[in-house]
């Protein structure tokens, strides 16, 4: 699973971050080519083409505003300590270069733009509000009350009443699965998670993670942790390499559990929805990577900032631990697997030995970190999405973060 | 007030039309032409006093009587100003458009009925309605198709598809004209009461028995008859010219909607059907569509331009519903 934003090249080094390096930021996506602020004088931007002008540089201007992201933006819920927003260090290093900061645009009221204002946002009843289903078989006996409601609320998913929304979503098919990926949580994963406080309530969102592990287990686990674990219960659609539409039944199962093909338009319509939408902005990238760099982000994408911006929606850094050790590869056959046409051939301890079977994820547990949301919109409104630089910046704010989650909580 | 020819008016998508522009006090004269005799569904109009509607027999694949209908005292005498072209979709869901000399007959209607409304200097309107499968299609099941989305021009796209982005194409090029206002209405797969389901590529053709590709079922976007209709009879109202999609609410997946219509499309392995297609081509070209991009991956419109520039909104669900006879058919309900 990735996001495929398509105005990102995506294919930042791969080398690893290293979380203790105040100053340094990485606004070309390459890790290797940090661009250093000096504590002490004019910012050293390396390569940037605005260093040699004489004007002052209007994207670090913009950047100075971004001090008032460091403060708690999720209503009423507990932050995660444990992780250093990496913003406020930014606001140290850039605010002493610059001599009279520009007053922070005032946060506008949250206004849908003119596409959401002709769709009717999906919204789910709390779960109090559920009426309680019949059990009418052994897999409801085995659920718990609270589980059969939240299935329950899965029909409110379908905005014309039908058996599908237009994305090929069916809650009947979400209700037969989900015994299967309830016992890869509860049993085969053992998935421990927190920081659900940072999740929105309602709205749209995006949930930006690290992915790993070959097939897309990190996604699932997310997919039913958030569903698990949020009241109104809320599913998020996870976005899917365009490449996964075209394998037979897999690109049918996709589609049926709420999974959707990452184009522009998708993104946009289910954020207008008011869907949480999980992307891996590391895409192909981090499911390929090798055992060396696992749980070092790759380069990201960098469609997804732009989306957030234009929707006016939070984005949510998620860590997930366990997805790097699932299946570890020992060497990716690149080459074959482009004269394959597939995403990667990777050597395993158990692939290709043991046939498909050798794909399979190692039952390791499994932990699931929401780190505090940005709301980059609040500072740079719709319009930003515009500037190609900032929505680079922003990526990789949140890829930093999302690198001090794993960090942390490995 | 408009004067109104509609051709195909002996189809079931021309008798909707019809019979809505009939009930429409904006619609003064009603010219209809089909192919066959006229549908039972209009002696009572006919009957009518009122004498507003007229039906005639024509051929419109042939120049000749094409032109004789474009030319006739009838047409003058009604004072018709406006032209709604419905395209040959088949009287029954059975029926496929001929082919005649290689050119289907659809494509050749299209072609002489956009000649010659733009020689008939008394009609200034033009309303068609287009097929929604000429769009490319994209993997996966999300496709969400707007008006300026890529239209499918590759050479190998079945003959049945081939034939709609050929009149979509023909009606395309007028959309600017300067004295025809021409307005062209790209609708999916339209399911009319009692369970009849047109314009849909993978549920046409003669037989009891459809293929499609194993592992996949796209998604079908759905409209009914008489949201057709409606956005019909606001395209003739409008004063706007250009390409509108029109669609209704539902999505279903293919499987779904051939067995809610009893027309079985069995899954068969995708090589195994590119095989057998490429076989029927070689020996001639048969009407079955057996593989394509429509088979495999769903779409559905945006229909944001039509309700801004026409006004048009589905207003008539699909479902199933049991009829008298206790058997569940696909119908239409107002919403």
């Amino acid at each position: 699973m990735s996001d495929t934003g398509e105005t990102g090249d995506g294919e930042g080094g791969g080398a690893p971050l290293d979380p203790g390096t105040a100053g340094g930021l990485w606004l070309d996506g390459n890790p290797e080519d940090p661009i250093v602020l000096s504590a002490d004088g004019p910012a050293l931007l390396g390569r940037d083409p605005f260093a040699e002008l004489d004007e002052p540089d209007p994207f670090l201007a913009r950047i100075d505003g971004l001090a008032p992201l460091a403060r708690p933006v999720a209503p009423t819920r507990a932050r995660l300590h444990a992780v250093e927003p990496p913003v406020a260090r930014v606001d140290e290093a850039v605010g002493e270069t610059a001599e009279a900061p520009p007053p922070p645009r005032p946060a506008e009221p949250p206004r849908p733009g003119p596409r959401a204002r002709r769709r009717r946002r999906i919204s789910l009843p709390r779960l109090s509000e559920v009426e309680l289903p019949d059990v009418s078989g052994w897999v409801e006996r085995w659920f718990g009350e609270e589980e059969r409601r939240r299935l329950a609320a899965l029909t409110h998913l379908v905005e014309s009443g039908g058996s599908y929304d237009r994305f090929g979503l069916s809650p009947e098919t979400v209700r037969r699965v989900f015994p299967l990926f309830y016992a890869l949580y509860r049993v085969y994963f053992r998935v421990e998670s927190r920081g659900h406080e940072n999740i929105p309530v309602e709205g749209p969102a995006i949930l930006a993670g690290n992915h790993g592990g070959l097939l897309p287990f990190d996604g699932a686990m997310g997919v039913v942790d958030v569903f698990l674990n949020s009241d109104p219960p809320r599913l998020p659609r996870a976005i899917v390499e365009r490449w996964a539409g075209t394998l037979p039944w897999v690109n049918v199962f996709y589609a049926r559990v709420g999974q959707v093909i990452g184009t522009r338009e998708n993104f946009t319509d289910l954020l207008d929805e008011g869907h949480p939408v999980l992307v891996f902005p590391e895409g192909v990238s981090g499911i390929r990577k090798p055992i060396s760099q696992r749980y070092r982000l790759q380069g990201f994408h960098v469609g997804f900032v732009e989306q957030a911006l234009r929707a006016r929606a939070p984005i949510v850094p998620v860590a997930f631990i366990g997805s790097d050790d699932q299946t570890p590869i020992l060497y990716d056959l690149k080459g074959l697997a482009r004269r394959l046409g597939i995403p990667a051939m990777p050597i395993t301890p158990t692939f290709p030995w043991l046939g498909p079977l050798g794909l399979l994820p190692y039952p390791v547990k499994y932990r699931i970190v929401y780190g505090e949301p940005f709301e980059f919109h609040e500072r740079f409104g719709p319009e930003g999405a515009e500037d190609a630089r900032l929505v680079r910046y922003l990526a990789n704010q949140v890829r930093r973060t999302v690198q001090h989650l794993v960090d942390r909580s490995r | 007030m408009a004067n109104v020819l509609v051709t195909h008016a002996d189809e079931p998508l021309g008798r909707r039309v019809v019979k809505t522009l009939y009930h429409d006090p904006g619609v003064g004269q009603l010219l209809t032409v089909g192919a066959g005799p006229p549908p039972r569904a209009f002696d009572r109009f006919l009957a009518d006093g009122s004498r507003r509607l007229s039906y005639v027999r024509v051929d419109l694949a042939r120049h000749r009587s094409a032109s004789d209908l474009f030319h006739s005292a009838a047409l003058r005498e009604a004072e018709i100003d406006t032209v709604v072209h419905v395209p040959r979709h088949g009287a029954t869901q059975d029926e496929e458009a001929p082919v005649a000399a290689g050119l289907p007959l659809r494509t050749a209607e299209a072609r002489l009925v956009v000649q010659h409304c733009l020689e008939v200097r008394s009609i200034r309107n033009l309303v068609t309605v287009g097929s929604a499968y000429v769009y490319r299609l994209q993997p996966g099941n999300a496709n969400r198709l707007r008006e300026n989305s890529e239209l499918d021009l590759d050479p190998t796209v079945a003959p049945e598809l081939r034939s709609w982005i050929d009149c979509d194409m023909i009606f395309h090029g007028e959309v600017g004209a300067e004295r025809l206002r021409v307005v062209l209405l790209r609708v999916p797969t339209v399911v009319a009461s009692g369970g009849y389901v047109y314009l849909n590529p993978g549920l046409a053709g003669p037989g009891r028995l459809r293929f499609r590709p194993a592992g996949f079922d796209p998604m079908c976007a759905l409209v009914a008859d008489k949201d057709v209709a409606r956005a019909v009879r606001a395209a003739v109202e409008s004063d706007r010219a250009g390409i509108y999609n029109v669609a209704g609410v539902e999505t279903v997946p293919l499987s779904v909607l051939s067995r809610w219509t009893r027309r079985p499309a069995l899954p068969a392995p995708g090589s195994l059907l590119r095989l057998a297609g490429a076989a029927m081509r070689w020996a001639g070209g048969g009407p079955l569509l057996l593989h394509g991009d429509h088979l495999r991956y769903g779409f559905t419109l945006d229909t944001g331009l039509a309700e801004r520039e026409l006004g048009y909104a589905p207003s008539y669900r699909i479902g199933l519903s049991r009829a008298g006879d206790g058997v569940l058919r696909l119908e239409t309900s107002a919403a």
